[in-house]
């Protein structure tokens, strides 16, 4: 490797000598290698140097220059054999060099070295005699000539001095042999004159050839400096300089423009005031806002009541207690502030939520939806209707007057008789009781052989009979009254013999005559729960609920005849009645009131009351309105020619109601219910249709005691006087009078 | 089709008035932050539509409201800001320093003036919705200007600065009506054009911001407040022909500059020197109004105390700065037209209140909230000083009659001065009285302070002490009040004898009365009989048998009351006849009723515990009494 790395470094300093040969070819003095260097590096010192001294001090530089040249005169004789040695050296170069191209490098044309040296001035190079050309000289070595002149004659090889006379010449005295070079192109030896070796010492010196030229004349500075900077280049002013800018031109408009637009501002805004009278000298409040929505302002925080002082009075302060139990409280139900009380002023602390509360009040300010909410702030008085004064619609009854007693187990059904003067009862102790209405006194006690039901008298004042439901059984009664017909009730009462014959599997009742009393007795299949007479006496329902198509029966007394008159039924049936006047039979099952034509025979209407189980009705004397009591406490009143749908619908008992009444002459009626109450209504019912049938709460009539968790049982209104009988489950009758 | 179908659907109904609240954002183009400032701002708020299209979860906007946003300058105001921001911090980024500052000279500004008139059409509108945007202030005034909280001094000194001349304000036209002391800070009323204007302060003490709330929701509505307070300041200020702001604008920015100097280092004396002259100058006017007798010596006194205190409080310069402000000094209005002032269209309660504390002075001590008591002085027409420098006389004038202390023991007592603890005040207000001052005296457990703001007959229980207060507002009534300056005793002696007749005298009152309305329903039942057409033979009768009885009749009356309890009294009957929706909202009426009834029979049941505790403190005592008495007849 480092065998192959030296070659290639001689190869590359061969390559260099070449290169030094090519360029002596292209006119570059053909200085020997070495010398050429220190030519360059000596001028490119100088050049430096000539470069730091123009930059840093322009007055310095002459001086040191005129110092060196004094220094170059006074070392003269020394350089003198520096120079002897350099030109030694020059002319062994020639000498190499001719000897080389003798040798044989054919392409290269011998030259002068005369004008190698003074090739780089054109004017004053003296033309060569030889007119040969750059040719090797050894092609002149055996003729007498070395070339030809411009004539063209034969320049002629002179004498060759011997080696002795050339040391005498040289040993003469005169200094000059040390200047004289041979020329060997033109054969003739050349003097060189002092300029000429100086210029050459200068060359080798490194410094400029020429002692004349003084690389460090003072500076002239035609820059005109004031107000400029640093001039970076003396090229004239260019063109673009004179001309206006476009780009200048485009930011102009813009600036304009927006000085114009008000973008810019050149002056400052004046200071408007930052108060200034908002309003006019209206103090009327707007109710809009800007939107055109109505306005709801925020609704106002409560104001602090006594419990949020300072020194609240003493019962405003819990007690630790119930401090305490506040811990046990669900937390929506805790109160947020708990009182406290302070001796003095000087003793209270900042609240601590006080920011908190603010904040929060700022969240419900912007963050709660707010609507308008109608609150009622009313009395809760002004809520209950204003009804007449009972004390204008008086009769009524009022007071509990007298009280029958003698039943043993709680009376179920009363029943007063046409005339007024008697009180029919039937009890659960098997009994039913004849009493006089004015005396309270028993007049007859029936024992029968089962707890009776219901009762119901024969509307006919001049019959004396009481229908009687016993269980299955159904017994007419003949009270033997003094006002009544013996002859008419008797034959009433005498067994039919038609219908005995009658009698057979398929019939839906039996009549037959009962045992002991003076009664008829008609059997039913199943428990008869409700009697009502038809108004003229002769027609009575009974309704057996369980007894499914035949729950409704209707009874002929004069014919002792039975029919059913419907093939089916809807509901569990309650209670039959008939109209007062028309030919219709309501019937009341559990939800609604059916009311049938008895003529077409076909269902006229159907009542929906909206209860859940009916227990009870009654029918206004004139039959156009209805009142039904039921289970959950309520009462219905229809009035039959508005609607089906109830006219009212009153709220009044806390129980069942057991049973419901009209008077039949005064506008009253009443309801009873297992609260052990008596409810009595004012019920106006007018002739004229348009008028609405007026309903006034009269009174509630106490008196009554709870047995077995039932109250009243039945109510029912004496029959021409303003007075209302009671019969509770306590085994009393009651007569309330005005 | 299907497009149209859609467009029909929103014509009308919930979904075409309302949106929700993110919908209305994505029309906005704005993000929630920005949107929820604009809604403080513009006072949107959210609505209940009857039906919630898109969920019950979700808040629902009018699209009216909406649309008015959609319209706001601020948007584009809100979204310049924007830009500028980003502008700023890019030059920032790029250190394009020039560009900086340029930007930050050109900060886009805006007001909320159109918005004040905006929300508040009318002066009314603004006075009506004044209570939140006044406690605020007053909260804010409180504030540490700490930078911690990001809480701007500025912010602070202008709300500051705006309730002291509400403050101001109201202590000048006296219309301050109610006034209460609670845990939690001080509730005032005053009417102001007709408006019941409520606010409440914290007590002076310093307040801890917690973690747990947004600062910059409240601090956006303190923006817009001191914009609508400071309106309304105006409107005020003009009402009364003063000019507005009260001191000069670059007196009051001096003025702020010096406040935050004063917060961050006390030790300011030069701004001293030139504040001090300043209220030299406000107290030489002020004790001109105030104390013609007695100005020379306070001037020297004063200003004697000005070359020797160097420091004083915030508090002191900042009530000084308010209390001119009533004075009018500043522009030049003398006590004469304080007398004639607004004569005319003073009402009588004004009156009332302006003349409760005339003729009467006070002195503050330094342990009581003096900025409070200033002001409840001052708007009740009476004379105060306090405790420190610059004060405008000293503790030893003797025509103070009321010093205010709050303290166990009092060092120098003056003998021509009652010590009254700083709740007799806060009750004379109240109570538009001036109540005996022995139960406030100095080292006693005041009597409890009540709040102004109960109806007790309302709210169904009276305390005991509002019992006496309105008993001596009855007997002030009935008769010439007592003077001031006499003793305590004497007043309650005078008190109780006019109480006393009184008492006879509504006795006797309320037998007339009686009479009288007995005779009055008579008559009036004769007239429903006449009127319903019952013969007058029949009522003769009983109005004979009436006349007859003579004295009987209220007798009778009497005793067949509780005959009639006896009976179902003629409502109960009626409920029968309510309809159902009329009797669940009676009974629901009737839940709530008892609930109140609860309350005050627990009120009632810890008084009588309390009392029964006190008598069994008080009857040893009463065991020591006798036998001290039984020693001394004894030894006698």
């Amino acid at each position: 490797m480092r065998s192959s790395e030296k070659k290639q470094v001689e190869e590359s300093k061969k390559a260099a000598s070449n290169g030094a040969v090519v360029s002596d070819i292209n006119g570059v003095p053909s200085v020997p290698d070495s010398a050429r260097e220190d030519i360059s590096n000596a001028t490119s010192e100088s050049e430096d140097e000539d470069w730091h001294n123009s930059s840093s001090d322009n007055d310095g530089d002459s001086s040191s220059i005129s110092d060196n040249t004094d220094e170059s005169s006074d070392e003269d004789d020394e350089d003198t054999k520096a120079i002897n040695e350099a030109m030694l050296d020059y002319m062994g170069a020639l000498e190499e060099r001719r000897q080389r191209e003798a040798l044989g490098s054919e392409e290269e044309e011998p030259r002068s070295a005369r004008t190698e040296v003074e090739s780089d001035s054109s004017e004053d190079e003296v033309p060569s005699r030889n007119t040969i050309g750059n040719v090797p000289l050894h092609w002149y070595k055996d003729e007498q000539h070395i070339g030809y002149d411009l004539a063209g004659k034969k320049i002629k090889k002179k004498e060759k001095q011997d080696q002795i006379d050339s040391f005498l010449a040289h040993t003469d005295g005169s200094k000059s042999w040390r200047r004289k070079i041979y020329d060997e192109y033109n054969d003739e030896e050349v003097e060189l004159t002092k300029e000429e070796v100086d210029m050459i010492r200068r060359i080798r010196a490194g410094r400029i050839p020429h002692a004349e030229v003084n690389a460090y004349e003072p500076y002239v500075d035609w820059f005109d400096w004031d107000g400029k900077g640093h001039p970076l280049s003396n090229a004239p002013e260019p063109k673009r300089r004179f001309i206006p800018s476009k780009w200048e031109a485009k930011k102009v408009v813009k600036l304009v423009r927006a000085i114009r637009n008000g973008w810019i501002k050149l002056d400052k805004p004046k200071e408007k005031p930052k108060f200034y009278l908002l309003w006019g000298d209206d103090l009327k409040a707007t109710e809009k806002t800007a939107n055109g929505l109505t306005y709801i302002p925020p609704p106002k925080p409560k104001l602090p009541g006594h419990e949020e002082s300072y020194n609240p009075p003493v019962e405003y302060i819990p007690t630790q207690e119930e401090i305490n139990s506040y811990a046990l409280m669900y937390e929506e139900d805790r109160p947020k502030f708990i009182p406290q009380g302070f001796q003095s002023l000087r003793q209270v602390p900042a609240y601590s939520e006080f920011i908190k509360e603010r904040f929060e009040r700022c969240l419900d300010l912007y963050l709660c939806p707010r609507s308008r909410k109608k609150r009622i702030d009313i009395d809760p008085e002004s809520l209950i209707p204003k009804l007449p004064k009972p004390k204008d619609l008086q009769p009524f009854p009022n007071i509990c007057y007298l009280e029958y007693h003698g039943h043993t187990g709680p009376v179920v059904s009363i029943a007063v008789d046409p005339s007024g003067m008697w009180l029919a009862s039937g009890s659960m102790d098997q009994t039913v009781r004849l009493w006089e209405v004015q005396t309270a006194r028993c007049c007859r006690v029936w024992s029968l052989d089962g707890p009776v039901r219901h009762i119901a008298w024969n509307p006919r004042k001049d019959l004396g009979i009481l229908a009687i439901s016993l269980q299955s059984k159904v017994l007419l009664l003949d009270l033997e009254l003094g006002t009544s017909d013996p002859d008419e009730v008797s034959k009433l009462l005498a067994l039919n013999p038609s219908v005995m014959d009658n009698d057979g599997d398929g019939a839906l009742v039996t009549w037959m005559k009962h045992e002991n009393l003076k009664a008829l007795e008609v059997k039913h299949s199943q428990e008869v729960l409700s009697i009502t007479w038809h108004h003229k006496g002769d027609y009575f329902t009974s309704v057996a609920p369980d007894a499914n198509t035949r729950a409704v029966l209707v009874h002929q007394l004069s014919k002792q005849q039975t029919q059913n008159p419907f093939r089916k039924l809807q509901g569990r049936v309650v209670t039959a009645m008939f109209h007062p006047s028309r030919p219709f039979l309501f019937v009341a099952t559990k939800m609604h009131v059916r009311v049938y034509n008895l003529v077409k025979q076909q269902l006229s209407k159907k009542l929906m009351t909206g209860l859940h189980e009916i227990t009870s009705m009654a029918i206004h004397s004139k039959g156009d309105n209805l009142i039904v009591g039921s289970k959950e406490g309520k009462i219905c009143w229809f009035d039959m020619d508005l609607s089906t749908q109830p006219y009212k619908t009153i709220k009044n008992h806390h129980e069942d109601i057991q049973a419901v009444a009209f008077h039949t002459a005064y506008p009253l009626f009443a309801s009873c219910a297992d609260d052990s109450t008596v409810h009595v209504f004012h019920g106006m019912v007018y002739n004229d249709l348009l008028q609405n049938p007026l309903i006034v709460p009269l009174k509630i009539l106490h008196g009554h005691s709870k047995t077995g968790g039932r109250g009243i049982l039945d109510c029912c209104f004496h029959s021409n006087q303003p007075w209302l009988f009671s019969a509770g489950a306590d085994s009393v009758i009651k007569l309330f009078c005005d | 089709m299907a497009k149209e179908r859609k467009k029909l659907k929103k014509k009308e109904g919930n979904a075409a008035k309302y949106t929700t609240r993110n919908k209305a954002l994505n029309r906005l183009q704005i993000k929630l932050p920005e949107f929820r400032r604009l809604c403080i701002l513009k006072g949107i708020h959210p609505r209940e539509p009857k039906k919630k299209f898109e969920g019950s979860h979700k808040t629902y906007y009018h699209v009216k409201d909406i649309n008015f946003l959609a319209h706001e300058p601020l948007l584009e105001t809100g979204r310049a800001l924007k830009v500028y921001k980003k502008k700023i911090k890019k030059a920032q980024a790029k250190k394009n320093w020039s560009l900086v500052t340029r930007l930050e000279a050109n900060k886009p500004s805006y007001s909320l003036d159109h918005l004040v008139k905006e929300r508040y059409p009318s002066f009314i509108d603004a006075l009506r919705d004044l209570d939140d945007p006044l406690t605020m202030l007053h909260l804010f005034a409180t504030f540490p200007a700490e930078a911690s909280y990001k809480i701007p001094a500025e912010t602070v000194n202008n709300c500051r600065r705006l309730s002291l001349e509400w403050q101001a304000y109201v202590a000048r036209t006296h219309c301050l009506r109610k006034t209460f002391i609670s845990v939690k800070g001080i509730y005032y009323q005053a009417d102001v054009a007709g408006q019941k204007i409520t606010w409440l302060t914290p007590h002076v003490l310093s307040q801890v911001v917690p973690n747990d709330i947004d600062i910059r929701v409240m601090l956006t509505f303190v923006e817009f407040y001191e914009t609508l307070v400071g309106f309304v300041n105006f409107k005020l200020y003009h009402s009364l022909g003063l000019k507005y702001p009260p001191i000069l604008d670059s007196k009051l920015e001096a003025e702020a500059a010096e406040l935050y100097a004063v917060m961050r280092d006390l030790g300011k004396e030069a701004h001293e020197a030139s504040e001090k002259e300043k209220d030299s100058n406000d107290f030489n006017s002020l004790s001109d109004t105030d104390t013609n007798h007695a100005q020379e010596p306070v001037n020297t006194e004063s200003r004697l105390a000005e070359s020797r205190a160097r420091l004083a409080s915030l508090q002191d310069r900042l009530s000084k700065m308010a209390k001119p402000e009533g004075n009018e000094k500043l522009l030049g209005v003398t006590d004469d037209d304080e007398n004639m002032e607004e004569d005319e269209n003073e009402d009588d309660d004004t009156r009332q209140c302006k003349a409760l504390f005339k003729d009467l002075k006070f002195f503050l001590g330094r342990e009581v909230p003096r900025e409070s008591l200033l002001l409840l002085i001052r708007a009740f027409g009476g004379v105060a000083s306090w405790a420190g420098d610059n004060a405008p006389f000293e503790e030893s004038d003797e025509d103070i009659t009321h010093q205010i202390v709050d303290r166990p023991t009092q060092g120098h007592i003056f003998l021509s001065r009652e010590y009254v603890q700083p709740q007799w005040v806060y009750d004379c207000v109240n109570n538009r009285l001036l109540l005996p001052t022995i139960d406030y005296l100095l080292g006693r457990v005041p009597p409890p302070h009540l709040s102004p703001f109960v109806d007790n007959e309302k709210e169904g229980y009276v305390p005991e002490y509002a019992e006496t207060l309105k008993r001596l507002q009855t007997a002030k009534e009935g008769k010439v009040l007592p003077l001031p300056g006499e003793e305590g005793s004497k007043d309650t002696e005078q008190f109780l004898e006019s109480v006393v007749a009184n008492r006879t005298e509504s006795m006797e009152e309320l037998r007339k009365t009686q009479k009288q309305a007995i005779l009055e329903k008579t008559y009036q039942e004769e007239l429903t009989k006449e009127i319903a057409g019952i013969p007058f033979s029949g009522s003769i009768q009983t109005m004979d048998r009436d006349e007859v009885d003579g004295e009987h009749v209220v007798e009778k009356e009497a005793y067949s009351h509780p005959e009639t309890m006896d009976e179902e009294p003629p409502s109960a009957i009626a409920k029968a006849m309510m309809p159902r929706k009329a009797r669940k909202l009676y009974a629901a009426m009737q839940i709530g009723k008892q609930k109140k009834q609860a309350e005050i029979d627990l009120l009632k049941e810890r008084k009588r515990k309390s009392e029964r505790k006190q008598n069994k403190k008080v009857a040893p005592e009463i065991e020591f009494q006798h036998t001290f008495e039984s020693r001394c007849k004894a030894s006698g």
